[in-house]
């Protein structure tokens, strides 16, 4: 009895130690009254925010921003779903997951009147229901570059993508739904499709798609160092690549006729239960200001939804090659598919088992 | 009465409780709890909007039986094995050299093989990558001396990614074994000397048997966290294959499916069961070397 | 002098027999140290992103301590925080936890002896993920105690190991003549068993520090708000390529802490040396006395 009592005894301390200690970790939490917050706990990608931006807010306001990075997608919607969502105060998340965030109940609703400056944002790439919700920060168009001195063929679909001459030559990025919405387009259907049959013959693409592939990840490395002379990749990742060739550069973005590109977002939103929402509103507010975003743009050479900022951009940043090309209109978006993410799950595990033997 | 009575009991128990107490205690609470707490979940359903829902169900394990997985899990083995198996071919006798030495000696050598774990696993992968790649070193030097005419894929190779298991996973595979080779008392090796056995014999019939407990658990301490391993087969082979460490990540992650997760989990526990069990056949478990 | 000949070639025959296995353990060494060498190396290329070798640049080292760079010091000083912790909570119940294993038996030793295998097979995976759902259920709050928590858990299994192997019966008689020279158990814990399995409790501590340093997966899921281990931010920074600042930050640190292992070993050394000169003395002062003694 008494061994049981002293280990309940014991238990408890070890676990009150632990808490206490890890609560001290994140500061003056919890002080949500009257007085204003002196620090901000951000969770975001990391190389996505200009530490000078960062500097000049918090010698602004003498709020301390805290910031912590997500090395995937799923981290920042575990947090939220694991119930950890109160221990920041804004989290980057990408507008796929909006939907699933705001009907779970994992949100905070944004009181716009509390930021002026998304007067800026282009609503175009803004939907109504996430106004209430987010706000876009950067954005991403998720196309096809090549090399022209070492790519075979001339890319101006996706079906060139999966030509015989593109084998051993193609990188690309990873992820269920990045890849099913191009084979779904190259096949004409909805890149958003919830059929069965549709996302099986999908599959059927992705698997010659599969075969050209050299590896997924790290696309602007191995174009870089050769590996590879064609990739699906993002933009920014594209800039990056263009401008650590120089001068040298012999990359292009694919001339599409047709075919449609995916457009990403990355957003911040307010986790519920946030304890310093009036600093959140603060920074929110200075990184929609149209010049302090077109600083942010000069390290973070990214599409932005912020047009004001664009136009106070630099001009190597509007003209920067990544950027030139001339489908911008024609993207489609990433949707939550609901449960369908299961079958889309069970097509891609196919694709990776049933190639490399 | 009572009170002296178990205050004569407690400081019988205090030594057992102060000393027992914390690591009985922590194992429970962080182990076994959280162990149970997965078996619990895969018994349960996937969230609309991720999460758990408390339904009982076994969709998690009738998904884990169609073919996809049985590959995916084949799979797996079969790159747990190979890394198994490679590291004990160099890590046997690895071991048996360090062995040899004397004990100073030795247990610098050991050292020595355990610093290069205070560089991040990714940056000495990263390293493997500049290392191989289309224009790294060892491409230039195999153009420049003519070996080649066209630059060599290592990278995204079966071959890499086996190299970098096995330099991942080699010292957990050493320190066992060579905790066993070094109780080997000589006297038993020079006994089968003088009685006239080939040194080949005396490994054969002396040495291997007498260190099969390090052995066995330099395969445990291998197999099992390589079954599980993701980061290095997606970076040195390209996230062409998917594992059962990719799957189980997946569905805690973009997928959102935590009872398949879980379900997953549950499988690579039930095979570190299964491999303890194994090894308590031939040895006490109790005894068993990890370090 | 045939004998000597003899004797001589035998030993010359062993040392050639010994080449190949040094080859072979030099080969072993190499494959360990060669990426940890070209990790050093790229922390002088002059790019922006490791993608390939673009020239010699020493750069990277000034820009390090320069004002941009907080995050990465502070993830190293989150890191080294965590690892210190861990190892110092990790060995104190290992060493505990071993002695108390190795000598007592009650109800339930062969389940905890069973549990502790479990961290040090289990996939990381798996373990980061029970953990991440059962803290937020209980309501530990993530970060640095998470994180300490996590790593312990994986530790003390190896520390607790490592003691128990320690204990022989050498430590248990040494125990009872303290005890019947009327020293109390702490005092018995604290004088004779501690200092007895001194070189285990070393490496624990070393093994524990360096699983902590390297770890990512744990750190990963548990890490809170504020501030992430430089693993988890090595993790994040390699979506888009890793910086040479890394490499420098990296390279920084292996030498730092090779010294300290070195000053440390020293120390024990000069340590050692004062004992065995101590026992000299006190050896030779016997001497005296019993000579004395027998003249008398």
């Amino acid at each position: 009895m008494k061994k049981k009592l002293l280990a309940l005894i014991f238990g408890l301390v070890v676990m009150f130690a632990f808490t206490a200690c890890g609560s001290s970790d994140s500061g003056d939490s919890g002080d949500s009254g009257d007085t204003a917050s002196k620090e901000l706990n951000v969770f975001m990608w990391s190389d996505y925010l200009s530490d000078d931006v960062v500097a000049d807010f918090e010698n602004e306001t003498g709020i301390k921003v805290n910031l912590s990075y997500m090395n995937d997608n799923a981290d920042s919607i575990n947090k939220l779903t694991a119930g950890a969502g109160d221990e920041y105060d804004l989290i980057m998340t990408c507008d796929a997951y909006m939907e699933s965030l705001i009907k779970g109940g994992y949100l905070e609703e944004l009181d716009l009147s509390q930021i002026p400056n998304s007067e800026n944002i282009n609503k175009a790439y803004w939907s109504e229901e996430n106004q209430k919700y987010c706000i876009p920060y950067l954005m991403n168009y998720i196309y096809v570059v090549y090399d022209t001195e070492r790519c075979p063929i001339e890319i101006t679909c996706y079906n060139d993508l999966i030509k015989p001459e593109m084998k051993g030559q193609l990188g690309s990025i990873d992820g269920a739904r990045n890849l099913f919405p191009i084979a779904l387009i190259a096949l004409g259907y909805d890149p958003n499709s919830t059929e069965e049959s549709e996302i099986a013959e999908a599959y059927e693409w992705l698997k010659k798609y599969n075969d050209n592939v050299v590896a997924y990840g790290s696309t602007e490395t191995n174009i870089v160092n050769g590996t590879i002379s064609a990739m699906l990749t993002y933009d920014g990742n594209t800039a990056e690549a263009m401008a650590s060739m120089g001068d040298n550069n012999t990359l292009t973005v694919a001339p599409f006729k047709e075919d449609p590109v995916q457009l990403g977002f990355d957003l911040y939103v307010i986790p519920k239960g946030a304890k310093h929402m009036d600093a959140a509103y603060a920074f929110l507010n200075y990184i929609t200001d149209p010049e302090v975003m077109a600083k942010n743009l000069i390290d973070n050479p990214y599409s932005c939804p912020n047009d004001a900022a664009v136009a106070a951009a630099s001009e190597e940043y509007r003209n920067g090659p990544a950027f030139d090309f001339d489908y911008k209109e024609n993207i489609f978006f990433q949707e939550d598919v609901g449960d369908a993410i299961k079958i889309y799950d069970k097509y891609y595990q196919k694709l990776k088992v049933d190639t490399g033997e | 009465m009572t009170a002296s009575k178990g205050r004569a009991k407690g400081t019988n128990r205090l030594p057992l409780l102060a000393q027992a107490g914390p690591v009985s205690l922590w194992m429970i609470l962080f182990v076994t709890i959280p162990m149970l707490f997965i078996i619990f979940i895969s018994f349960m359903t996937r969230g609309t909007f991720g999460g758990v829902e408390y339904t009982p169900s076994l969709e998690s394990y009738q998904t884990m039986m169609e073919v996809t997985y049985f590959h995916i899990i084949v799979k797996s083995l079969g790159v747990a094995a190979e890394t198994t198996i490679a590291c004990l071919i160099v890590g046997y006798p690895f071991a048996y050299y360090i062995a040899r030495k004397p004990p100073a000696t030795a247990s610098r050598l050991i050292t020595l093989l355990m610093i290069p774990f205070w560089t991040n696993s990714l940056m000495r992968l990263n390293a493997w990558m500049l290392i191989f790649q289309t224009n790294g070193p060892v491409n230039n030097f195999m153009l420049k001396t003519h070996i080649v005419d066209q630059p060599v894929t290592f990278i995204f190779t079966d071959g890499l990614v086996l190299l970098g298991l096995i330099t991942n996973y080699l010292p957990f595979a050493v320190l066992p074994m060579y905790s066993s080779i070094e109780k080997l008392q000589k006297p038993i090796l020079e006994a089968s000397a003088d009685l006239g056995a080939k040194p080949s014999v005396t490994l054969l019939k002396v040495t291997l048997p007498l260190t099969f407990p390090g052995i066995f658990s330099a395969i445990i301490l291998t197999f099992i966290p390589a079954l599980g391993t993701y980061v290095i087969t997606d970076m040195l082979g390209g996230g062409k294959v998917l594992y059962i460490g990719n799957i189980i990540k997946n569905q805690f992650g973009t997928i959102r499916n935590w009872p398949l997760g879980a379900a997953m989990s549950v499988l690579l526990l039930a095979v570190t069961a299964l491999m303890i069990f194994l090894y308590s056949r031939f040895a006490k478990v109790e005894d068993m070397e990890v370090v | 002098m045939a004998e000597r000949d003899k004797l001589n070639r035998k030993q010359k025959r062993d040392r050639r027999r010994k080449i190949p296995w040094t080859i072979f353990a030099a080969l072993v060494y190499a494959s360990f140290y060669i990426p940890v060498l070209v990790m050093i190396l790229f922390s002088f290329n002059d790019a922006k992103r490791n993608y390939s070798w673009m020239g010699f640049t020493t750069e990277w080292y000034p820009k390090l301590f320069s004002f941009g760079n907080h995050d990465l010091w502070e993830s190293l000083v989150y890191s080294l925080v965590i690892a210190i912790l861990a190892t110092v909570i990790s060995v104190i119940i290992g060493v505990l936890g071993g002695i108390g294993l190795k000598k007592f038996e009650f109800r339930g030793k062969r389940f905890i002896n069973m549990m502790l295998f479990v961290p040090i097979v289990v996939p990381e995976v798996v373990m980061a993920v029970s953990m991440l759902i059962i803290f937020m259920i209980v309501g530990i709050k993530l970060g640095l105690g998470a994180i300490v928590i996590g790593h312990c858990t994986f530790c003390i299994p190896y520390a607790v190991i490592i003691i128990k192997g320690r204990i022989t019966g050498d430590n248990e008689t040494l125990q009872e003549a303290s005890m019947d020279l009327g020293a109390n158990r702490i005092q018995t814990f604290l004088k004779v068993t501690i200092p007895s399995i001194m070189p285990g409790i070393m490496s624990a501590a070393f093994l524990s520090f360096t699983l902590s340093i390297d770890d990512v997966m744990i750190s990963n899921m548990l890490a809170g708000a504020s501030q992430s281990t430089l693993p988890v931010l090595i993790l994040s920074v390699n979506r888009t390529g890793i910086t040479p600042d890394i490499n420098a930050l990296t390279t920084i640190m292996v030498i730092v802490m090779l010294f300290g292992m070195v000053v440390m070993n020293i120390m024990q050394r000069i340590h050692n040396k004062r004992e065995a000169r101590i026992m000299a003395e006190s050896d030779a002062r016997i001497q005296a006395a019993r000579l004395a003694a027998e003249e008398y």
